[in-house]
């Protein structure tokens, strides 16, 4: 059995975010039911790289990873009879998750007040870039501009290149996590007490969480220990550095230093003066660097990677997407999953975020759109002869 | 009052550093009781990385890294090393809902406190482990620190420039992912215990979270056979979208197009209209193809305004758009601010300043910073003699003999 055997989920989200923070619901256990529009369906299908067969909007990568183990129903929200199907979804629901832009929900006639009253122990988490509420709450978002307005761009790239984002949708998938946890307290809560809530989770300020030390240690003393980008060296023993078939990654703590000399070959940097302790090694970071690019240049990542491995020293190699699939240690707990769906075919899958023992995940393959319409539609009581009028008049 | 969201859940938390810590962050800030056991001998790290003139007097109660990722929770000092602090640890799991750790794969279990041992303390407890790699297979022994997760997970491979190399995230990445994974873990596995009664052993191997954020990339590779290509700021159908500069030194406004009428309106508002009508540029796919032209447009109009006058005009005009904002940008911007998103808080020792609130709001439940992280072993009296119910003299006793204490020996990270 999955942990969330029984909890229906509605996703009216059309992004990154929302498509993140429900997938993870459905995948372990929870009946997410997806609304699409008719026709074209969720954002998400638009985008590549897409399966060399079938229908594009049924085998865009996004859309298979982010959409596993839903339902799609597809109606129009800007009719009326929309927002009846939505109303009557959501009385048998315990969450409603939702990433459009803010105010969206309200002109779909459900505003704060009304699913309050109609719908006492509903969870709504609604998830945005800059939050609900505030003089940016109306500015439109994408994943980029998240990304540059919660603080972690600013320390990103090269010192004289211009400010890089991180690869993929990082601001998106850090919302939609962090939307999924508070679905989940929001969950919890209800339970509890019987009465649901409306969470407001935004990027910005989740993101402005997590900078390190850059943020909190200037609020606590206006300490400007960290302006600007620092590239991929930040010194001698933290950085990425190239090596003969790829890039090492060294991260060395104090405690570490001596097995990364060992490793190195240079244990007598142990005894020099230069290097013996932090302090000097940080007075002589320039010429301990210099030492550390010669000897990652002569390597190849994966020999290196498992030296260090088994004598403890902090270094990692850059994965590239193509190592994920021959990762002796992936591969040695099962963590990529095969998932078959009728048009992609059968592909590769990340396994779970985490593993729960007693309440594993068990994702299955994304919709087709519009695969669940007549089911959910049946479950919610309607008759066929409803369900052709919907049809005809292009609701659904 | 309502009561907060998870208002009556214990945790022992033998975590620290960020990722665990972190995650018992967000937990707390919702209302669990978290209490944060510590070393005698081996404090919080955090606690060490204050930034502080190094004759400042027990400046371990005064890092703000620490400071911030452990408010809302209790602190007490147990040497789990020693047979009575691991007896007494065990009485307190006894008393929680749930035990959360991040030491290396075999430390829980070379201490003699596995989830078995755990387990027949307290039946129903929930067990969390946040080793790097897994509590399985040839590399779990291997050292994960935070920079390696996104090495691992795949991250860093796909982050860099155009016609660049890998890119180093600006901070270590995994860990707060992990951290807020671990945190709707909990929670989730809560739901669970509630309905079967059961507890269980969550494992949370770092680097396979942080892969399941750049999913599409793996689904992607199963298509194709190819690595993907690094594409700096753009994005895979879109354009334009990217990272400008703005009058002003090392100010940058992003901006991104997300069909063509974002186009139209940025045109409008740079005074272009006729880009629209380019053949280059009108359309999504030839805007595509001609990047560099359309970049070098924006960047002339970008570069002679303030990013943030750049971002209002932007934005009103519908063009998502977004100043790149440091952390000095953030302590006083006025959308946070007016927001609440700083909490002034007052700790004993360390003095008064702004901190971040939580960050998940509940329009009918209080969430907030309800007291400050602990000073080293601050409850070890709430532990030991409220819940454990020992006698002042026996907590004496217990700090004579090292198995507690009320300040740390810190030359572990010195």
């Amino acid at each position: 059995m999955s942990a969330l055997d029984g909890t229906r989920i509605i996703d009216v989200s059309t992004g990154v975010a929302g498509g993140f923070c429900t997938k993870l619901l459905a995948d372990f256990g929870a009946d997410v039911i997806k609304v699409e529009p008719p026709r074209v369906g969720d954002g998400l299908r638009s985008l590549g790289p897409f399966a060399d067969r079938g229908s594009p909007a049924e085998t865009g990568a996004l859309h298979l990873y982010l959409n596993t183990s839903k339902r799609s129903i597809t109606f129009d929200l800007n009719t009326a009879s929309g927002r009846l199907l939505l109303a009557r979804l959501l009385s048998g629901a315990d969450a409603l998750v939702d990433d459009r832009p803010v105010g969206t929900l309200e002109n779909d006639g459900f505003d704060g007040e009304r699913l309050a009253g109609e719908f006492p122990k509903l969870v709504v988490t609604q998830l945005s870039a800059f939050g609900q509420t505030g003089p940016y709450a109306s500015a439109p978002w994408t994943n980029l501009t998240s990304f540059a307005a919660g603080g972690q761009m600013a320390a990103t790239g090269d010192p004289d290149r211009e400010p890089l984002k991180n690869g993929g949708f990082q601001a998106d998938y850090q919302l939609g996590l962090n939307g999924f946890t508070a679905t989940l307290a929001g969950l919890w809560a209800a339970g509890e007490s019987g009465t649901g809530d409306a969470i407001d989770v935004a990027a910005m300020e989740c993101m402005a969480s997590t900078l390190e030390i850059m943020l909190n240690t200037y609020c606590y003393a206006q300490i400007d220990y960290w302006s600007g980008r620092k590239g991929n060296v930040l010194s001698a023993v933290l950085g990425l550095f190239p090596c003969e078939d790829g890039y090492l990654g060294v991260h060395a703590m104090p405690r570490n230093f001596p097995a990364l000399a060992r490793l190195m070959d240079a244990e007598w940097m142990l005894e020099d003066e230069r290097f013996r302790d932090s302090a000097s090694r940080l007075a002589n970071d320039d010429e301990l660097r210099a030492m550390v690019y010669a000897w990652a240049s002569q390597q190849e990542k994966k020999v290196a990677y498992q030296r260090a491995g088994e004598t403890r020293a902090p270094i990692a190699y850059v994965h590239e997407v193509a190592d994920l699939f021959t990762s002796p240690q992936l591969q040695a707990r099962n963590y990529l999953q095969q998932i078959d769906h009728p048009l992609a075919g059968t592909l590769t899958y990340p396994g779970p975020l985490f593993r729960m023992t007693g309440t594993p995940s068990a994702p299955r393959r994304a919709p087709l759109l519009g695969e669940h319409t007549e089911e959910v539609l049946a479950e919610l009581g309607l008759q066929p002869r409803d369900v052709d009028v919907l049809r005809g008049t292009g609701v659904i | 009052m309502a009561r907060r969201p998870l208002e009556g859940i214990r945790i022992a938390d033998l975590s620290a550093v960020w990722a665990g810590p972190y995650a018992t962050r967000l937990l707390a800030d919702l209302g669990a009781e978290v209490i944060k056991i510590e070393s005698p001998n081996n404090p919080d790290l955090l606690r060490a990385l204050s930034l502080l003139p190094p004759d400042t007097e027990r400046a371990w109660n005064k890092s703000a890294y620490f400071n911030h990722n452990n408010r809302n929770k209790l602190g007490c000092a147990i040497d789990l090393g020693k047979p009575r602090g691991k007896a007494l640890f065990l009485e307190l799991v006894a008393k929680c809902d749930v035990v959360i750790e991040n030491y290396r794969a075999e430390v829980l279990d070379n201490l003699g406190l596995g989830y078995d041992v755990l387990r027949a303390v307290r039946p129903d407890v929930i067990l969390v482990s946040m080793p790097g790699h897994g509590k399985d297979g040839p590399e779990r022994d291997y050292v994960a620190y935070g920079t390696n997760v996104e090495q691992l997970a795949g991250l860093a491979s796909i982050s860099g420039y155009i016609g660049g190399g890998p890119q180093k995230t600006g901070i270590s990445f995994g860990d707060p992912v992990a951290g807020t994974a671990a945190a709707g873990a909990i929670v989730l596995a809560l739901l669970a215990r509630k309905r079967t009664g059961r507890g269980q052993y969550i494992e949370i191997a770092q680097r396979e979270t942080l892969t399941g954020l750049i999913g599409e990339y793996v689904v992607g590779y199963s298509m194709t056979g190819e690595n993907p290509e690094r594409i700096g700021n753009r994005h895979p159908a879109w354009a334009p979208h990217g990272c400008f500069p703005a009058k002003g030194d090392d100010a940058w406004i992003t901006l991104a197009c997300r069909d063509d009428a974002d186009f139209a309106a940025l045109c409008d508002v740079m005074q272009r209209p006729e880009l629209a009508n380019d053949l280059r540029f009108a359309a999504a796919d030839a805007r595509y193809q001609h990047p560099d032209e359309l970049d070098a447009v924006i960047g002339a109009w970008t570069s002679a305004r303030d990013r943030f006058e750049a971002f209002e005009l932007l934005t009103r005009a519908g063009v998502p758009a977004a100043p790149v904002l440091g952390y000095r940008d953030l302590y006083e911007n006025p959308h946070l601010r007016e927001r609440g998103f700083f909490e002034r808080v007052s700790h004993r020792e360390a003095g008064s300043w702004d901190m971040e609130r939580p960050v998940y709001r509940f329009a009918r439940r209080p969430t907030s910073i309800e007291r400050n992280a602990p000073c080293f072993g601050e409850h070890n009296d709430y532990v030991f003699r409220e819940l454990l119910g020992l006698s002042e003299s026996e907590v004496a006793a217990l700090e004579k003999e090292g198995i507690t204490a009320r300040t740390p020996n810190m030359a572990s990270h010195q």
